[in-house]
């Protein structure tokens, strides 16, 4: 390092520590815009351009596929008054409810479990995290097997029990609670995981304390418990809502966004109007920027009804 | 369901040794009506029945896709099913490997795995070591831009994605499949989250020690990292491996399809028979299902100390 600077001569009344410690300054300066610089790189290439100019073409329509016309917002016009949006729409509203509901609660539930739980817990722990694993793509395919009428392992367990054979895939009103239910199955481990993570930060004394306040055990869980939680709880809530907007492959294979619409939610659709003809990458990338807002909004929603709980 | 909840918190505090001293003396016979007067083994006895109950459920349709994958196409069109193969073989498996590319599928999936989690550990942890350690004109907004994108779906913006990617060469290139996803949001955020409980004490002594500042992200900061690291190594390796829209985007020539696009194909092409996807499914599952179990504690214990809570 010295032997470098001392090869540029000329400059030698700086005393080689000040040398150093400017030259020390200086890479200081400049090493976190370097650090950063690889990652933005990427991200702006292929997300943040992407997105941006995915704003840009919902102001087009693309007629055949290929020419551009300029058309302002009549692509946000067009789909605002689309029946088959609204009706998208309100799929996709039940689905992210549903599936946020239920998976946080249940998460919770199987969360205070698995940390009470001492034999085997890593067993169990296990085997509800084993979904997270597997491809939405494979998830779609089992569940589509599983749950096939006639010979499907659901129907047969049911049928042994005496209970009927209801077509799960054919009725447009199982067909969504089947959906919600094999995010559920899908994503319960990995918010689950979360949570007990959350839980294990809660300090063991405050327990102790409220015991000896003579506090029931329902009781310790909604004074203690669940307030201590809420931050890890506004992250489940927060990251079960994006997921569930996106939702996309494992429905693909499930049931297809069958039966007649009943599960075609907002990405499907986005895809549908991006390459199946007539295709039209102006509406689809319209409904990407709505969809896009939708998200930003509800969570930042989340986050103010999630503080200002936490306030109160 | 909520007899199930109101036992909980009794016996996860006193499994700890502290709260064994203090809550035991305390226990009278009346206090534990609230879970109707059974004694405290009763509470685990149900807790322990709920959560295996709870597993087989879980468990179930993924054996059942494991057992049936060792039946014949004759046994899986019986009805009604049967719950084991009456002649368990390998005849699907031999079949899949044999009639499909699959040895260059798996090689592509375990290329594209590798190469984009060795890409995203690299590019994240510099990132984040950034923002978390760092003070520099646009930070905050780099931060934010960054959480902001895990709001953007791939679905969302595929097609000017798909247009970067083309004007670059890299469709029908694994390349395609590797760089384009590397830069994860979640996974700057974890690491971040990580560097910023790192003592700023230990960095400024390597400083005055005379550390490059690359050195001392190599040498300090990094080996801190590990738990972190781990973790979204491990995530990596399930969303790269599992990635099924991107990779069916890039990949047009069947010499470049991982396994899922393959898989996908498959079923979407009904000629082919329902025995070799099963077969299949279960050998995409299987690595991952393999390094979860090998490295499970590190991955628990890594979330556990992300900050994710």
């Amino acid at each position: 390092m010295t032997a470098g600077s001392g090869g540029r001569t000329g400059h030698g009344e700086l005393a080689p520590t000040t040398r150093r410690r400017r030259r020390r300054l200086t890479s200081r300066a400049v090493a976190p815009y370097l650090f950063i610089l690889p990652n933005m790189v990427v991200f702006g290439l292929f997300t943040i351009w992407p997105a941006l100019n995915s704003f840009n073409i919902s102001l087009y329509d693309s007629g055949n596929g290929r020419r551009f016309n300029w058309v302002g917002t009549d692509n946000y016009r067009e789909i605002l008054s689309d029946p088959e949006f609204w009706g998208v729409a309100r799929h996709t509203a039940v689905f992210v409810v549903g599936f946020v509901v239920l998976v946080t609660v249940a998460a919770t539930a199987l969360a205070l479990l698995l940390n009470a739980q001492v034999r085997g817990r890593g067993l169990f722990r296990a085997a509800y995290f084993l979904p997270v694993l597997i491809s939405p793509v494979v998830v779609g395919l089992i569940w589509n097997w599983a749950l096939e009428r006639q010979n499907g392992l659901v129907n047969t367990v049911l049928g042994a029990m005496g209970l009927g054979a209801p077509g799960w895939l054919l009725n447009p009103n199982l067909a969504m609670g089947v959906t919600i239910f094999v995010g559920l199955w899908t994503h319960l481990g990995f918010y689950a995981m979360i949570l007990l993570a959350g839980l294990q930060g809660i300090d063991p004394s405050l327990y102790d304390a409220a015991r000896i306040d003579g506090a029931g055990a329902w009781q310790r869980v909604r004074t203690i418990t669940l307030p201590l939680l809420r931050p890890t709880t506004l992250v489940v809530v927060v990251l079960a809502t994006i997921a569930g907007f996106q939702a996309f492959d494992f429905i693909y294979t499930l049931t297809g966004g069958g039966p007649v619409g009943a599960t075609t939610l907002i990405v499907q659709y986005i895809y549908l109007k991006a390459f199946e003809s007539p295709i039209r990458y102006g509406l689809a990338s319209a409904a990407g920027v709505i969809l896009f807002l939708t998200v930003f909004g509800v969570t930042l929603l989340n986050y103010a009804i999630g503080r200002r709980r936490e306030a109160i | 369901m909520s007899t199930l909840a109101n036992d909980v918190p009794a016996d996860a505090a006193g499994a700890r040794p502290t709260s064994a001293r203090v809550g035991r003396p305390a226990r009278r016979p009346g206090r534990w009506t609230s879970i109707g007067g059974r004694p405290p083994s009763t509470g685990i006895v149900v807790r322990t029945t709920v959560l295996t109950a709870g597993a087989l459920a879980v468990l179930a349709p993924v054996v059942w896709a494991l057992l049936s994958s060792f039946k014949s196409p004759d046994e899986l069109a019986r009805r009604p099913p049967t719950p084991f193969p009456a002649h368990p073989s390998f005849g699907n498996y031999a079949q899949a490997l044999t009639s499909f590319d699959f040895g260059r599928y798996f090689l592509n999936s375990v290329l594209v795995t590798a190469g984009a989690t060795a890409l995203t550990l690299a590019i994240n942890a510099m990132a984040a070591y950034a923002l978390a350690k760092y003070n520099f004109r646009g930070r905050d907004a780099l931060f934010v831009v960054t959480l902001a994108t895990i709001m953007i779906p791939l679905q969302v913006i595929f097609l000017p994605v798909y247009q970067m990617v083309s004007s670059l060469g890299l469709v029908n290139s694994l390349w395609g499949m590797i760089i384009p996803p590397a830069a994860t949001p979640t996974g700057v955020f974890l690491l971040r989250q990580y560097m910023l409980t790192l003592p700023d004490e230990t960095i400024e002594a390597a400083r005055i020690d005379g550390a490059g500042e690359f050195a001392i992200f190599w040498r300090i900061v990094l080996p801190l990292c590990r738990p972190a690291l781990a973790v979204v190594a491990i995530f990596s390796v399930i969303w790269r491996w599992n990635d099924f829209l991107w990779p069916l985007i890039v990949a047009q020539d069947e010499s470049v399809y991982t396994l899922p696009v393959a898989l996908a194909r498959f079923s979407s092409q009904l000629v082919i028979p329902f025995n070799l996807v099963l077969a299949m499914s279960v050998l995409s599952i299987a690595p991952v299902v393999l390094i979860f179990l090998a490295l499970q504690r590190q991955i628990v214990s890594g979330i556990a100390q992300t900050g994710l809570k």
